[in-house]
């Protein structure tokens, strides 16, 4: 029974644990971002403060009840979608629902947010937030083909849809998945690329064109909310690859390093590109990605 | 006994329903409501009623023996014509009030649903085509309802319908020419002794026949049309239980008829990629659509191939998915073809480009939409989204790995025209125009939510659906079919524990709710959509704010060099090179005597040239 006790712990940390470290990260982007540009940036813990104020503001207006729940339908995609992801290998306070999900389930519950969030920003009637949401599931067609065919080599290949075991196939450091499967990991870590939505790939938010999109008409404890959420979710999505690609982590420190080197390649990569328009970035997908991608899924099929 | 005459008495009950209507309608019209619900709802219980198994009723008909009774898969799909059948019907009391010729609407309405109870519950051959032209032709008095204008729309429906027909009675008087008995009993004894050149002629003349009502590319194309045209009630029946019939015809053929065909045949594979294929375009197609019925009826085209794919590839797990789908498609269809329907019924147009901001107007047909799109969606916690992994894993594992790609695609490319439904209709600025608009009275909307629940419910406990699945797939031969109430598993031993995951979406979902309705209820107030973040501009009142037209334009800007080919123009062509030929017939026939005189003197000579080739006669 004391067991359970530390399970339901576990439900409660993870997700506090990964808004830490999702703010943090988003602080530390505003630094990076700020200094390759010579400028001197805010502090780390800007995106604390942020959050907090927004936190403690009160929010004056809505536009309705799908506004109303936006930003919760986005919340609870992010937390769900953590539940169900290994944060630490062979951990079990960690693991929360990992053993009783799989990668397909994942793919289809990381949406759901999005969905919930496209339909709160209808709902306020702002053009951009609409043009926003068109941009934003156009170019998540784009970049979900290299990524479904990536992953469906790596299935495939080790006969197993559980993240749980694909990362027990990834013991030892020759033996992560972008050494053993390299085709299928570039595939998967070009697609990651569109699951950031840093430059080249921030068509759907474009804050200088569309005035951030679709999260324009929420303030306060709803921009709060959102924001939370978005640091889950940057978090759930960071250990989803390393856990895919690069072995998982055993450790705190382990994790913190590998999540942060992830991070720093999808920021750079938008340091030194200018935006894509929408179609450039939805063809972009179509070519290499998916060439590479459907290689490595003719490989595995191949060999059986 | 008792049981046995039931299958007739419920069909004398439906079809003597359909006529009475007629009657009344003309004698006493205020009798129409009472006999039409009596008429729909006494044959649904009496379906309901009956047993999995309820023996063989046998007569002769012109010499023919016929034969009807039910199994577990009959039963299954009889009982989805009843409910659907149902609840459109109630649906359709309110919708078609205010229209003229009842009488013909319900006639036609109410002979579809008794012809489906027929199909379902031959047990020969003969019977089977007979019901199936009789839907088919009520359904065709359907589709051109509204107008003369629809009649193109109509008659390609119905050269569809007849190439489909004509294809199944060649199959039938085939398998007759060797079994010299209709009755599938014996049908299914004789096709192993066939060879397989017959068998595969056979195969595919029945899957011509039952793919066109299911719309299969590349027989899809009356479709989208047909659906357009026909009156909301009826194409909530159309594309949720009639096109249910095709996909009842080829589980039939694939798992019954085709003994000799194992799994990974080249005909199987083969229906599995024109599946993929008919779901990836029909996807393609729908996400261009202005019109809200067209958009979903290209999504019910692309629905049914995923239907396809899971019958034709023929792994337990597959065919599993493949009928879970069947019925839930049966219910989210309706369900959206109801809900449009309303939206058509209270404002008068089906227009994305014209329609926009009816949540607060309408928020019962906005919650129905909405979990009908999260549903076809297939994402979790709905009932859809069981299916679609159920069909993933079994495509996995059965090593269709390109295949499971393409219907991966196609399902995240769903995405863009379900939102476009959703948003074009209920979101977005809200128009002066649409300020009068009122919900739809009860007997339209309780059929939608109680839809709508059941959707939730197959999310949570899918196992409810599975158990008279696993029945069905018995009587298809299946023998071991694995299923538990709330978990999902493939053969690899990976799973997804539903409750898990409704436990964890749920309990998040309303912390997250109280906490934001508890600290902003008292705080914010209600403003109207033009009062946004503009960048310091004040819009007008008549300004014009939504983001409508060409919703996709970037996305099609992407894909255009996929669509440059479409099968209606080959077909378009097609009658016109057709109608060419016939023209350059038209000169043989030039009406002079002389002329035919000459054809006659050149036939004889090639006769006598050519007779040692023709008789064998040496001159």
């Amino acid at each position: 029974m004391s067991f359970d006790w530390i399970k339901l712990l576990g439900f409660i940390v993870t997700p506090l644990i990964a808004s830490v470290v999702g703010f943090t990260y988003m602080g530390l982007s505003r630094k990076i971002t700020a200094r390759v540009q010579n400028r001197v940036g805010p502090s780390v813990s800007q995106s604390f403060i942020d959050v907090v104020k927004l936190y403690s503001k009160k929010t004056a207006i809505h536009h309705g009840l799908m506004q109303h729940m936006g930003p919760v339908f986005a919340i609870t995609a992010s937390i769900t979608t953590l539940f169900f992801i290994p944060v630490l290998k062979d951990s079990l306070f960690f693991a929360n629902f990992s053993f009783r999900g799989d990668l397909v389930f994942l793919m289809y519950i990381m949406v759901f947010g999005q969905l919930g969030m496209a339909l709160g920003a209808g709902q306020t009637g702002n053009p951009n937030s609409a043009i926003g949401v068109s941009r934003g599931l156009s170019q998540m067609v784009g970049y979900k083909v290299p990524y479904v065919l990536g992953l469906l080599a790596i299935m495939v290949h080790f006969k197993t849809t559980n993240l749980q075991e694909l990362i027990a196939v990834q013991d030892g450091f020759r033996n992560w998945m972008i050494f053993q499967m390299p085709l299928a990991s570039i595939a998967g870590l070009l697609a990651y690329l569109g699951f950031m939505a840093y430059a080249p790939f921030d068509v759907p938010f474009a804050p200088a064109e569309l005035a951030s999109g679709p999260p324009s008409e929420f303030g306060g404890k709803y921009l709060a909310l959102m924001m939370t959420s978005r640091s889950i979710f940057t978090f759930a999505k960071l250990v989803l690859f390393v856990d895919l690609f690069f072995g998982g982590a055993s450790n705190f420190f382990e994790l913190l390093i590998k999540t942060f080197v992830l991070y720093l390649f999808a920021l750079f990569v938008g340091l030194v590109n200018p935006r894509f328009r929408t179609e450039q970035s939805i063809q972009f997908w179509w070519k290499w990605p998916t060439a590479i991608g459907a290689l490595a899924l003719l490989l595995v099929a191949w060999k059986g | 006994m008792d049981q046995l005459l039931n299958i007739p008495a419920i069909l004398a009950i439906a079809f003597a329903g359909s006529i009475l209507v007629f009657i009344t309608h003309s004698v006493f019209p205020k009798l129409r409501t009472a006999i039409i619900l009596i008429f729909t709802i006494l044959p649904a219980y009496l379906v309901w009623q009956l047993p999995a198994d309820s023996g063989l009723v046998h007569f002769t008909l012109g010499g023919f023996d016929l034969s009807w009774g039910t199994n577990a898969y009959s039963r299954l799909f009889s009982l989805l014509i009843a409910g659907i059948g149902v609840l459109a019907t109630i649906y359709s009391i309110s919708f078609m009030k205010k229209r003229s010729r009842l009488g013909f609407f319900y006639l036609a309405f109410l002979t579809t649903i008794s012809a489906m109870y027929g199909i379902v519950f031959s047990q020969d051959l003969l019977s089977l085509f007979f019901f199936w032209e009789i839907m088919t032709w009520a359904s065709f008095l359907l589709v051109i309802y509204y107008s003369f204008e629809d009649q193109k729309a109509g008659i390609r429906y119905f050269v569809f319908s007849a190439i489909g027909a004509y294809s199944l009675l060649t199959a039938i008087v085939y398998l007759y020419s060797f079994t010299g008995d209709l009755s599938l009993a014996a049908t299914f004894k004789v096709i192993p002794e066939l060879d397989t050149t017959q068998i595969t002629f056979i195969t595919i003349l029945f899957l011509l026949g039952f793919g066109v009502k299911s719309a299969l590319m590349p027989v899809h194309v009356w479709a989208p049309d047909a659906y357009r045209s026909a009156p909301s009630p009826f194409t909530a029946l159309f594309s949720g239980v009639l096109s249910k019939m095709g996909v009842f015809g080829m589980g039939l053929v694939l798992f019954k008829f085709m003994g000799g065909l194992e799994q990974g045949h080249i005909i199987r594979e083969i229906l599995a990629w024109l599946g993929g294929i008919t779901a990836l375009l029909a996807t393609f197609y729908a996400i261009f659509q202005t019109d809200a019925k067209k958009l979903l009826a290209y999504s019910s085209i692309a629905q049914l191939g995923y239907i396809t794919i899971g019958l034709a590839v023929g792994t337990p797990m597959s065919v599993m998915a493949a009928i879970f789908l069947a019925l839930m498609h049966g219910i989210f269809k309706s369900m959206l073809f109801m809900g449009i329907g309303s939206v058509f019924l209270q404002t008068g147009s089906l227009d994305l480009n014209e329609l926009t901001g009816l949540i607060r107007r309408m928020p019962l047909s906005f919650v129905t939409v909405l979990m009908g799109i999260i549903t076809v969606a297939g994402v979790p916690p709905l009932g859809g989204f069981v299916g679609k992994w159920l069909l993933y894993e079994s495509l996995i594992t059965s090593e269709h790995y390109f295949l499971v790609a393409v219907t991966f695609i196609s399902s995240t490319a769903a995405f863009l025209y379900l939102y476009r439904l959703i948003f074009s209709i209920f979101l977005g600025q809200e128009e002066k125009e649409f300020d009068h608009i009122k919900e739809v009275p009860w007997p339209m909307w309780v059929p939608m939510l109680i839809l709508a629940s059941l959707t939730m419910l197959t999310g949570l406990m899918p196992g409810l659906f599975f158990e008279p699945i696993a029945e069905a797939m018995k009587f298809l031969g299946f023998q071991q079919v694995n299923w538990e109430m709330s978990v999902l598993f493939n053969t690899w031993g990976n799973q997804i524990d539903l409750l898990a995951m409704s436990t964890s979406i749920f309990s998040v979902f309303l912390l997250g709710l109280a906490f934001i309705t508890w600290k902003n209820y008292k705080t914010t107030r209600y403003v109207t959509t033009k009062d946004i973040h503009t960048s310091g501009e004040i819009p007008t009142e008549n300004e014009n704010l939504t983001y409508a037209v060409d919703f996709y334009r970037p996305f099609e800007r992407a894909a255009a060099p996929v669509f440059k080919y479409k099968v209606t123009h080959f077909y378009e062509s097609f009658a016109e090179n057709a109608e060419h030929l016939f023209d350059l017939l038209r000169h043989v026939y030039t009406g002079n005597a002389q002329t035919y005189a000459l054809y006659v003197v050149i036939f004889l000579v090639l006769l006598i040239v050519f007779s040692g080739w023709i008789f064998g006669i040496q001159i």
